[in-house]
C-alpha cells in the first residue's frame, strides 16, 4: 500500500479532533455534572427526566397541601377540645345549681358565668385561619354564628365542605361545617345552651335537669367530631410520610438518570488525555522518519 | 548513426529528466493541496530509425503526464460529501430546534407546566386567598410566554434556514458556472490531445463542493467535459453551459422559497421535493419537516391547553361572582399566540358553586387533576407526558443525525486515505524521483560531453 502524506496528516488531523471532542464531552460532564443536558445526548432519559420532574413538582404540591390541611385541622381540634372543656364546665356550673340549696340569687350568679361561656364558644366556633372561618362550611369570608337577642345564636354558614388534592385522585376533607358538630348534627349546642340560660333566670329545676342532659350530649357531639378530626390527621401524617419517601426515591431516579458518573468522567478524560498526548507523539516522529531529514 | 544523433538521443535525456523534475517539484509542491491528484511522467522511447545490422534507438521522450485517479473512489467521495451535507445540516438544524423546546430539565415549558398546575392547587387549597389567584394567573402569563417564545423562536428558525437556502442557491449555480467554465476548458485542451490535469483537479474539487450542497450525478465525454445531473436528470452543466437553480417564495409556505430548476425557459421545475441528498436536503427536511411538525404538536399541546382549562373553567364560579369566563383567550389556540384572558385573580373559578363562595374549590380541584389526566387530544399523553415525547421525539432525530454524520465523517476518512493511497503525494517517493532524475540527467549530460570529446577528436584528425 502507498501511503501519502495528506494521508498521515489526515489519519491524525481526524483522531485529534475526534479525541478532543470526547474530551471536551467528559469535560462538560464534570463541569456541568450532568449526563443529560441536552434531550440529543439521551432522549429516553430526557424524556424520563421530564416526566419525572413534573411527578417531583406533584408530590412536593400535595406536601405543601397536606401541610395547609394539617394547619387547619389541627387549629380545629385544638378549637374543639376548648370547646369541650367549656361545655364541661357549664355542665359543672349547671349540676352545682341545680341543688336545692342554692338561691335564686346564686342560680343567677350562675347564669351570668354561663353567659360569658356561650360567648366564649361563639367566639371558639368563629375561629379562623389566615382570616378564613374554619367552622363556616365554605362560607368562609363570614363569621359563621351570629349572637342575636335572647342569647340566640344563628349560623350564617352553609354545609359543604371543602377538601384538598393529596395524591392523584387522592382528597382529603380538611373543613367542618359548624352544622355538624356546633349546631347539629343530634344537638345545637348553641340553643341548649340558651335554653339553660333561660332555666337558670327562671329558677326552673327541672329545666336545669335538663340542660345537664344536653350537656352531655353536646360533649358527645363535640368528642365525635374530635374522633373524626384526629382520623384525618392521622391519614394527612401518613400520606405525608409517604410523600416524603416518594420525593427523595424521585430525587435518587432523576439523579440517576442525568447526574454525571463522576469516576467515569474522569476515567473517560484520563484515557482521552493519554490518547491525545499519543497522537501528538506520533505527529512529532513523523517528521523524524522522512527521507528528507538523510538528503543533505 | 552520426555523432550528432548521439547528441540528440543525450538531449532527449537531459529533456526527460528536466520534464520529469519538473512533475515532481509540481507533486512536492502541492502536496497539501486538497483534491491535488498525483501526476507522473510517463517515459516512453522514442521512435528507431533504419541501420545497420538493426534499428537503432533515438532515445527518450515523455509521452504523457498522467494524473493518478480512482474514479470508483471518486464517485464513492461524492457521494459521501452529499450524506456529510445533508448530516451535518440536519444535525446543527435539529440540536437548535430541541434547544428552543428544551433548555433544560428545569426550565422552559415543562416547568412551566408544571408551576401552572402547581399555583392551580395552590388556589384549590386556599380559594379564597387573593395571593394564591394572583400567583396562579402569573404562573399562566408565565407558560402562555414561554409556549410564545419557543414558537416565535422556531419561526425564526425557519427563516434563518430559508436565508441559508437562498445562499446555498447562490453557491451550487456560482459552482455550476465555474465547473462549465472548466469544462470549456478541458475540451479546448483536451480536444488536442493535451492532459488537462490541473485542470481536472480544480474541477474535481468543485464537483466535491456542489455534491456537498446537492445530490448529483456526472457523466464525461470523450473530451473530457462533465455533464453534470440534479434531481430527476435536470441538467447543471451541460459542456459549457450552465443552468440556473431558482428559489422562488412560495405563498403556500409562507413566502418560504421553492428550489427551482431554470432550463432557459425560466424557473418552472420544483425540485424542493425532489432534491435527495446534500445540504440542500438537510436544510429542506428542517425548514419543512422537523420544524413544522414540532410546531405542530407545539400547538396540538397548546390548543388541548386551552380548550380542557376553559370548558372547565367555565363551569366554574369566581370570588366576584363571575361564571362562565374563558381562563385562556378562545382566539389563541396556537403556541405562537396562546395568551391569557383573566385579568383579575378574583374571576379564577375555583367554586364550582355560586352559593359555595368563597371556600368551595371544587371546579380549582378538577383544574388541578387536568395535570394527570390522559387526553384523548393527545393520543392519551398528559399534558406533561406529551410534551416530553415531543422533547425526546425531537432529540432522538438530533441523536441519530450526530451519530450519522459521525460515522459518515469515519466512511469519508476511509474514503479519503484510500483516494490518496492512489492520488496522494509521498515525500518519500518523490524525493526518491528526485534523485533518480538527477542521476539521469548526469548521466545524459556525460553521454554529451563524451560524445563532444569524441567530435574534438574526430576534428583533430584533419590537423
Amino acid at each position: 500500500m502507498r501511503v501519502a502524506d495528506s494521508q498521515i496528516m489526515g489519519l491524525l488531523t481526524g483522531n485529534l479532533g475526534r479525541t478532543r471532542s470526547r474530551m471536551f464531552a467528559a469535560q462538560e460532564q464534570l463541569s456541568t455534572q450532568k449526563r443529560v443536558s441536552q434531550p440529543s445526548q439521551d432522549p429516553v432519559a430526557y424524556g424520563q427526566v421530564l416526566e419525572e420532574r413534573a411527578e417531583q413538582s406533584r408530590v412536593r404540591q400535595w406536601g405543601r397541601n397536606v401541610l395547609f390541611g394539617s394547619q387547619r385541622l389541627e387549629l380545629a381540634d385544638r378549637m374543639l377540645s376548648q370547646t369541650s372543656s367549656v361545655l364541661t364546665r357549664i355542665k359543672e356550673l349547671a349540676v352545682q345549681a341545680r341543688s336545692d340549696t342554692v338561691s335564686p340569687e346564686n342560680r343567677q350568679a350562675i347564669a351570668q358565668e354561663v353567659r360569658q361561656l356561650q360567648r366564649h364558644v361563639v367566639q371558639l366556633a368563629n375561629s379562623e385561619i389566615n382570616g378564613q372561618a374554619i367552622f363556616g362550611g365554605t362560607r368562609t369570608d363570614a363569621a359563621p354564628y351570629v349572637l342575636g337577642a335572647g342569647d340566640t345564636v344563628t349560623y350564617q354558614g352553609n354545609t359543604e365542605t371543602q377538601s384538598i388534592a393529596v395524591g392523584e385522585g387522592v382528597t382529603i376533607q380538611v373543613l367542618i361545617p359548624g352544622g355538624e358538630v356546633f349546631s347539629g348534627p343530634t344537638v345545637n349546642l348553641f340553643d341548649d345552651i340558651r335554653d339553660l340560660l333561660t332555666a337558670l333566670e327562671a329558677n326552673d329545676g327541672p329545666g336545669i335537669e335538663t340542660g345537664i342532659g344536653r350537656m352531655d350530649q353536646a360533649v358527645a357531639q363535640v368528642t365525635t367530631v374530635q374522633g373524626q378530626i384526629g382520623g384525618l390527621v392521622n391519614r394527612l401524617e401518613t400520606t405525608q410520610a409517604w410523600l416524603d419517601q416518594s420525593d427523595t426515591l424521585l430525587s435518587q431516579t432523576i439523579s440517576e438518570n442525568e447526574d454525571a458518573d463522576l469516576a467515569r468522567a474522569i476515567t473517560e478524560l484520563r484515557l482521552q488525555e493519554v490518547a491525545l498526548e499519543a497522537t501528538q507523539a506520533t505527529l512529532s516522529r513523523v517528521f523524524e522518519t522522512s527521507l528528507l531529514k538523510f538528503l543533505r | 548513426m552520426s555523432l550528432t544523433g548521439i547528441f540528440d538521443i543525450g538531449k532527449s535525456g537531459l529533456f526527460a529528466s528536466q520534464k520529469g523534475l519538473s512533475v515532481t517539484s509540481h507533486n512536492i509542491a502541492n502536496v497539501h493541496t486538497p483534491g491535488y491528484a498525483r501526476q507522473e511522467a510517463v517515459l516512453a522511447e522514442r521512435g528507431p530509425v533504419d541501420g545497420h545490422p538493426g534499428q537503432v534507438g533515438t532515445g527518450v521522450e515523455v509521452a504523457q503526464i498522467r494524473r493518478q485517479v480512482n474514479s470508483f473512489v471518486e464517485q464513492s467521495l461524492l457521494n459521501s460529501r452529499e450524506l456529510l451535507g445533508r448530516f451535518d445540516a440536519a444535525r446543527s438544524g435539529l440540536l437548535q430546534v430541541a434547544g428552543a423546546l428544551a433548555p433544560s430539565t428545569e426550565l422552559g415549558i415543562a416547568a412551566g407546566l408544571n408551576d401552572f398546575f402547581q399555583a392551580l392547587q395552590d388556589v384549590s387549597t386556599n380559594p379564597a386567598d387573593p395571593t394564591a389567584r394572583t400567583v396562579l394567573l402569573s404562573k399562566a402569563t408565565t407558560l402562555a410566554n414561554r409556549l410564545n417564545q419557543t414558537a416565535v423562536e422556531m419561526d425564526r428558525q425557519r427563516v434563518q434556514l430559508d436565508t441559508e437556502i437562498r445562499q446555498r442557491i447562490v453557491e451550487v449555480n456560482a459552482l455550476t458556472a465555474k465547473i462549465s467554465e472548466l469544462n470549456q476548458q478541458i475540451g479546448g485542451a483536451e480536444v488536442s490531445g493535451q492532459q488537462a490535469n490541473d485542470l481536472r483537479d480544480q474541477r474535481g474539487r468543485l464537483l466535491g463542493d456542489l455534491a456537498n450542497l446537492i445530490d448529483i450525478s456526472t457523466i464525461e465525454d470523450q473530451i473530457g467535459q462533465v455533464t453534470v445531473f440534479a434531481g430527476r436528470g435536470q441538467v447543471l452543466v451541460a459542456g459549457a453551459q450552465s443552468f440556473r437553480l431558482v428559489g422562488v417564495p412560495n405563498p403556500g409556505n409562507g413566502g418560504l422559497v421553492d428550489i427551482r430548476y431554470d432550463s432557459g425557459a425560466g424557473p418552472v421545475t420544483d425540485l424542493t421535493s425532489v432534491i435527495d441528498s446534500g445540504r440542500l436536503k438537510g436544510l429542506l427536511d428542517l425548514r419543512d419537516q422537523e420544524i413544522p411538525n414540532a410546531l405542530a404538536s407545539l400547538d396540538t399541546l397548546t390548543s388541548t391547553l386551552v380548550s380542557q382549562v376553559n370548558a372547565r373553567h367555565q363551569a366554574g364560579f369566581g370570588l366576584d361572582g363571575s361564571t362562565n369566563l374563558n381562563f385562556f383567550a378562545p382566539a389563541g389556540t396556537t403556541a405562537r399566540d396562546v395568551a391569557v384572558a383573566l385579568a383579575d385573580g378574583r374571576q379564577v373559578a375555583a367554586s364550582s358553586t355560586a352559593s359555595g363562595v368563597p371556600g368551595n374549590n371544587l371546579n380549582a380541584l378538577a383544574l388541578a387533576a387536568l395535570q394527570t389526566t390522559s387526553l384523548a387530544a393527545l393520543s392519551g399523553a398528559t399534558f406533561g407526558g406529551y410534551f416530553g415525547a415531543l422533547v425526546s421525539g425531537v432529540g432522538s432525530s438530533a441523536q441519530s443525525a450526530e451519530r450519522d454524520l459521525e460515522a459518515q465523517d469515519i466512511v469519508h476518512e476511509q474514503l479519503e486515505a484510500r483516494r490518496a493511497e492512489v492520488s496522494g503525494v509521498s515525500l518519500d517517493e518523490e524525493l526518491v524521483n528526485m534523485i533518480q532524475q538527477q542521476r539521469a540527467f548526469q548521466a545524459a549530460s556525460k553521454v554529451i560531453v563524451t560524445a563532444d570529446e569524441m567530435l574534438q577528436t574526430l576534428l583533430s584528425l584533419k590537423r
